[in-house]
């Protein structure tokens, strides 16, 4: 019996014995009282209490910290946050973050990438609003033309005077049914010019290379990705919004990704800065449309139905670009002589312009 | 890109050491371009330029440079939100353009609707 007792007293100590080391080794590696930041745990060593990059890197999410150590490294980014203001600093590792959780997501782009697709879709909305302003714009003249018209036909029910109006609005039913955008500006060599016609570049991009950009969706290593948003009111770059989480093709401009002056500078300031960008973005994006594993070729008719579409449209709108002018005026000039003054030239340029595809 | 055989490249110059033939920053980093490299190297850091060069592909190392260049100035210059403040103004923008087109196709559907209305009526009381 005593024998017993002395065995089950020892194993007892024992295990108070290792308990009491494993306490202690636990105590050592949480650094004391609070537990080490992803930071310090990644680089194996004790996370004092004013450790400067505790605040910006939970124990939980330890890939935010090896995707900014990746990128920067520990000792630039203490070297940025000992040149900032204590009020700047969160916002600055938020932008690094972000910026390295980017890279870890596109490794050969990174940020550049982003910046180049949302330029596109800038471009592409703003064709898109041109096209549909100038049809707003139809609808508003021939909806006033009516009006008139209407006015007119209760004037000469009344008067009974009679009047032939039949081809006025014949032209005008065309006109609606082609669904073609009028530059309603009397103006003659105002005419409306394709919404791809060549403009200055620092106003738009002029497509030229075709290339297909596409990411896969986010939060799908494990982590959830960070979401960037400041007080200033800057958008939330969250999983939905992000950007790179479809697939994307677009046409990309030589002076586009130009040297980027200051985070309150203009997308056309950007895009008029032709730094060192300048021609090595063009070189970049020759690589990217050979070459980018991603590319889908079941996107090419998308992207032909699109450029088609508005091909279809411009070819409409030049063609009858001043007819109403004609019927406005009355000036006895017929179509065809209309149609031949606004030329070849336009439409050449126009075709040029899109080098993918031709125009018949 | 520049002959390597006669002077480093910028990467070397500014590290100052000898460039090799199989120097890894050579192809991306001329010695015309100085800057380039002292950017890089200021917010990246030499090694870690190097090592994201070995992870990429070497028909993609270019636009990685590239675009890693364009950080680092974007970051020199803006120390706190770096190439994300344009990223952020950008978003921006995009999202002022889609509510103005909504918007702008909103009245069109109204005006197309109100127009195909008056059309007919304006056909059935020319011909009646």
């Amino acid at each position: 019996m005593s024998h017993v007792k002395h065995i089950h007293k020892g194993s007892l100590e024992r295990f108070l014995d290792l308990l009491l080391i494993a306490l202690v080794v636990l105590m050592t590696l949480k650094g004391g009282t609070s537990g080490a930041c992803a930071a310090c745990k990644y680089q194996r060593r004790r996370c004092a209490a004013d450790c400067p990059l505790a605040p910006y890197f939970p124990a939980e999410q330890p890939k935010l910290f090896q995707n900014v150590h990746r990128l920067f490294g520990v000792r630039s980014i203490v070297k940025i946050l000992e040149r900032l203001d204590e009020t700047q600093r969160p916002e600055a590792m938020k932008s690094i973050i972000f910026q390295s959780y980017v890279r870890d997501r596109s490794p050969v782009h990174g940020c550049l990438g982003v910046t180049q697709q949302l330029q596109y879709m800038i471009w592409l909305a703003e064709e898109e609003l041109k096209a549909v302003n100038a049809q707003l714009q139809l609808y508003r003249s021939q909806n006033d033309g009516q009006n008139q018209q209407n006015h007119n036909q209760m004037m000469i029910n009344e008067l009974g005077v009679g009047v032939d109006n039949k081809q006025q609005q014949d032209d005008v039913t065309s006109q609606l049914d082609l669904g073609m955008g009028l530059n309603v500006n009397n103006n003659q060599s105002n005419v409306v010019a394709p919404f791809f016609s060549p403009l200055p570049v620092s106003e738009t991009q002029q497509p030229q290379m075709s290339y297909t950009y596409s990411c896969s969706e986010v939060n799908n290593n494990g982590y959830s990705p960070p979401a960037y948003n400041t007080d200033s009111g800057k958008e939330i770059m969250t999983n939905n919004n992000n950007v790179w989480g479809v697939h994307n093709r677009f046409l990309y401009n030589d002076n586009n990704g130009g040297g980027f002056n200051n985070q309150n500078e203009s997308c056309h300031e950007m895009k008029s800065n032709n730094g060192v960008m300048g021609i090595q973005s063009q070189l970049v994006n020759l690589q990217m449309a050979s070459n980018h594993q991603q590319q889908e070729d079941e996107d090419d008719p998308h992207e032909y139905d699109e450029i088609h579409q508005f091909l279809e449209i411009i070819d409409d709108r030049q063609s009858f670009a001043d007819s109403k002018e004609a019927y406005a005026s009355s000036s006895g000039e017929t179509l065809k002589e209309q149609i031949d003054e606004i030329g070849e030239n336009e439409l050449r340029s126009a075709a040029t312009c899109f080098s993918l595809t031709s125009v018949n | 890109m520049s002959n390597y055989t006669n002077s480093p490249c910028a990467a070397c110059k500014f590290l100052r050491r000898k460039c090799t033939s199989d120097c890894v920053f050579a192809p991306y980093f001329p010695p015309e371009e100085p800057t380039k490299f002292a950017n890089v190297h200021r917010i990246f850091g030499a090694s870690n330029v190097s090592k994201i060069l070995q992870e990429v592909a070497p028909h993609q190392r270019e636009d990685a440079v590239n675009s890693l260049a364009y950080e680092a100035e974007a970051r020199l210059k803006d120390p706190v939100y770096g190439c994300v403040g344009a990223i952020s103004v950008l978003q921006r923008q995009v999202l002022r353009l889609q509510r103005e087109l909504e918007e702008t196709n909103a009245d069109l559907m109204r005006y197309a609707s109100c127009l195909g209305g008056e059309t007919t009526s304006a056909y059935g009381g020319r011909r009646g």
